[in-house]
């Protein structure tokens, strides 16, 4: 009985689609007009197929489109193995390795913490990664910041990321952010611990604490808090079909669908709308400043300034404290440093080290670069 | 000079054109009389005028550059302030995960200067060896491909004018304006005209499996940015472009190849791309579950929100390019974008009261599918006038922008992307211009529901 009228609805359902399917094409089929484009699409608007050798008003050469071409060759197993990095929520190509969080600290504070700060607080521009117990700050979500006194909603790994497989196929190919794609499998999995253990993770009951080493296995059995966050569902074999369905209705995003004819022209503010102006002096950090004169450009500073360098490319680090490189005036790190001479110190620097890019990630040349770790190691002596 | 001139004349060019014939330039000048004015009493006595006409201009009398010079043209250096611009509220510390926006108050027509386009990165600009590169297609279909850029080209190839946006346009602005700038309030788009290849055109030789549902597509830069793109807008108008306003992609664009799903966000449109695959379930990048995904009241998220919404701004005047040396009575056109992800624009209203009573506009120029489209309105500007300047768009699926209420009451104050309510340019008195928003004091009911405080 249950299968019978579950059958029924799908006949029903296959029947509706079928309807909508032959009117579009109906209209479709209408010479008059090859502008007008009607068809319900998956992202809730139109499409224009071709109609009369026209899409929209664009001509098309149909023939162009039909003939078969064999251009290229099939890849080698070895280079579809090299690219085929993705890992899928089920798993899929989650490679075997284990990590322990001990390790992931150890590798975080030398290659991460630079940019993401103390613990995955955030910082400099760079996302937080954990702002505590994911769980309880999952209760977050729901916040909305209409007033100056409510909080807004956490969104990091723990709180928000539907699939714990994101986390691991993006440090893998991704991250460190000057040196990507530069970590073995365990140092993923360890860093992937480290992250869960930040986050207050449980897996299988388990807690995540600094003692837990993780694994393929044990990583398959993460409950991401906020699994089931997410609209329209995408999954299964229904997954584009959710998606049409859900786009199809505006009110789920926001939309208003409405005939031009009846569209308001008087009276469409609410009476409690105000005019809201831009708090205080307003955001003015435009690089170049806003500018509409025509005039010649400034003549560019020719001499080369080692403390401007550093302002520029290195200061975001060295300046920082808690982001793993040793800070400018820091006497006993430097003096240790330069034991093993200067030009160990330059190398280190032109050719990267730990969590720091080749010359810090700037484009300054060799002998630029050397003058800037020369004003490094005078304001640190 | 006769383009038709053969080796030998180009030879001995120096010595012949530097004569001038005498006898011929006293002739024009004497024709000249023909088309003198009648009187003089046309034209104001009073003051002597101009330098700009009086005084000859050294490049009105001496020779301008050869030829030869500049053989990839540049743009006027008194043009140098219309350039992309950042700030550091929207980069990471060293602007390699950052944007560059497009100054869209500058812009004319529908077509954005690649070297104007707005630039966003994920890991860096990367600069690509097209000899280096390769397209790899995999997963659920009979035959897996690699291509090199010269058998990608060889391809019938597809030219559509389609904007790119960035669906954080304007997401900094859900809780009330921040930027007094049309260049940073709206200039995280662009729009070019790109040429290059429908993906179904590459797939139809494949043999691409039923099963398949999903294609990932995935750059080759530091970030490997990837993206969860559904069957249908493969087998519609998604293309692999190497093609923008007549030359080769920018580096900034994705050179050499880059997706280009028309009227989506532009994160999708995927740039440095090496890699399609094809799959029964989607994958979960971390663009599509970290970012760019619409967060509501309710706490549930919108992923695969593929459209850009229909839009409009108002381009002239604009903060940066105010009404303050109008006079009184000066006639003066309005004039402003409208786009739509999707489809086509339809109409576009003008207020002058904030978005409480509309007048329609005139669409101005190629009104095309998933385009920057032009409008304009002929205004007299009165001295001291103020006004709340609201533009508000229609597309052909229908839609059209909601005020910033009707948009925040359902999807509230947190979603960062897809913001496509109103916006509004206050006219002050002196003609400056402030950006505004018209929008009520959101409250929150008991079972979490956003509603709008004092209304009856």
């Amino acid at each position: 009985m249950f299968t019978i009228n579950k059958n029924f609805l799908i006949s029903i359902s296959a029947a509706a689609a079928l309807s909508l399917t032959l009117s579009a094409c109906m209209e479709n089929a209408a010479p008059s007009d090859t502008k007008v484009a009607k068809k319900a699409a998956i992202d809730g608007g139109v499409m224009y197929p071709v109609a009369n050798g026209m899409s929209g008003p664009y001509h098309v050469n149909t023939d162009a489109h039909n003939k078969k071409i064999e251009y290229g060759r099939v890849p080698t197993a070895k280079e579809y193995e090299e690219w085929n990095t993705d890992i899928m929520a089920n798993g899929e190509g989650l490679p075997e390795g284990e990590g322990s969080v001990e390790d992931g600290e150890e590798i975080y504070d030398s290659k991460c913490v630079m940019c993401h700060g103390d613990f995955g607080s955030g910082g400099g521009g760079y996302p937080s990664l954990s702002k505590g117990n994911a769980y309880e700050l999952h209760d977050t979500l729901t916040n909305q910041r209409i007033k100056p006194d409510t909080d807004g909603p956490v969104r990091v790994f723990g709180t928000y990321w539907p699939q714990a497989s994101t986390l691991w196929w993006y440090i893998k190919d991704a991250m460190p952010h000057p040196m990507t794609d530069s970590l073995t499998d365990d140092q993923v999995y360890s860093l992937v611990a480290y992250i869960l253990n930040i986050n207050e993770f449980e897996i299988d009951g388990e807690e995540v604490d600094d003692e837990y080493v993780l694994n393929r296995e044990k990583f398959l059995k993460i409950k991401m808090p906020n699994a089931n966050g997410f609209e329209p569902k995408i999954d299964g074999p229904h997954g584009p079909e959710n998606v049409r369905k859900y786009f199809s209705n505006p009110h789920n995003f926001g939309a208003i669908k409405v005939k031009p004819a009846d569209r308001c022209m008087t009276n469409c503010q609410e009476k409690t709308a105000k005019v809201v102006y831009i708090k205080g002096a307003g955001i003015s950090d435009f690089h170049p400043p806003l500018s509409e004169v025509r005039d010649l450009p400034k003549e560019k500073a020719t001499g080369f300034s080692a403390k401007k360098a550093y302002e520029a490319n290195c200061a975001m680090c060295h300046s920082a404290d808690g982001m793993g490189a040793p800070m400018i005036g820091d006497k006993a790190a430097w003096a240790n440093y330069m034991t093993k001479g200067m030009e160990k110190v330059y190398s280190n620097g032109i050719n990267g080290i730990n969590g720091m890019p080749p010359k810090g990630g700037s484009s300054l040349s060799d002998t630029n670069f050397k003058s800037v770790v020369d004003y490094i190691v005078s304001k640190s002596k | 000079m006769d383009i038709k001139k053969s080796q030998q004349d180009l030879d001995s060019f120096d010595t012949k054109s530097s004569q001038v014939d005498r006898r011929d330039f006293f002739a024009k000048t004497a024709a000249l009389g023909v088309t003198a004015l009648a009187g003089t009493s046309l034209l104001a006595a009073d003051e002597a005028g101009e330098a700009a006409i009086l005084e000859p201009q050294p490049w009105g009398t001496k020779w301008g550059d050869p030829i030869t010079k500049n053989l990839y043209g540049m743009p006027s250096k008194y043009e140098h302030n219309v350039t992309r611009r950042y700030t550091k509220l929207l980069a990471s510390g060293n602007f390699r995960a950052s944007i560059a926006v497009t100054p869209i108050q500058e812009s004319s027509g529908i077509i954005t200067p690649n070297g104007l386009f707005f630039s966003r990165s994920h890991g860096g600009v990367a600069h690509i060896d097209p000899n280096e590169h390769r397209l790899m297609i995999t997963g659920l279909v009979e035959k897996p491909l690699v291509l090199t850029m010269k058998q990608l080209k060889r391809y019938p190839s597809v030219t559509r004018t389609h904007f790119i946006e960035c669906p954080a346009n304007g997401g900094q602005e859900w809780r009330g304006p921040q930027y007094n700038s049309l260049q940073f309030a709206k200039g995280f788009m662009s729009c070019a005209e790109w040429t290059g290849v429908y993906i179904k055109d590459i797939l139809k030789d494949l043999g691409v499996k039923k099963e398949a549902l999903w294609m990932l597509a995935e750059g080759g830069d530091s970030s490997k940015m990837g993206r969860t793109i559904p069957m249908e807008k493969v087998w519609d108008d998604a293309m692999i472009v190497w093609g923008q306003n007549g030359e080769a992609l920018r580096p900034e664009q994705g050179y050499p190849i880059r997706l280009l799903v028309p009227g989506w966000e532009g994160n999708l449109c995927v740039k440095w791309l090496r890699r399609l695959d094809f799959a029964s379930e989607p994958w979960y990048c971390k663009e599509e579950t970290s970012k760019y995904s619409v967060l509501k009241p309710n706490g549930k998220a919108v992923q695969h929100f593929y459209a850009n919404e229909v839009n409009s701004t108002v381009t002239s005047p604009s903060p940066e390019i105010d009404w303050s040396d109008l006079k009184d009575g000066d006639v003066v056109e309005i004039e402003g974008l409208a786009w739509s992800g999707m489809g086509t624009i339809t109409k576009v209203d003008l207020s002058f009261d904030g978005g409480n009573n509309y007048v329609e506009t005139s669409l101005k120029g190629l009104v095309l599918p998933k385009c920057w489209t032009r409008w304009s309105y002929m205004h007299t500007y009165r001295e001291g006038e103020e006004l709340l300047l609201t533009s508000r768009a229609m597309d052909d699926a229908g839609y059209i922008q909601p005020t910033v209420d009707q948009e925040t009451l359902v999807v509230g104050v947190e979603a960062v992307y897809h913001r496509n309510a109103v916006e509004t340019w206050k006219v002050e008195k002196d003609g400056k211009i402030t950006h505004v928003e018209v929008r009520s004091q959101l409250g929150r009911k008991e079972n979490g529901e956003l509603f709008i405080e004092g209304k009856a």
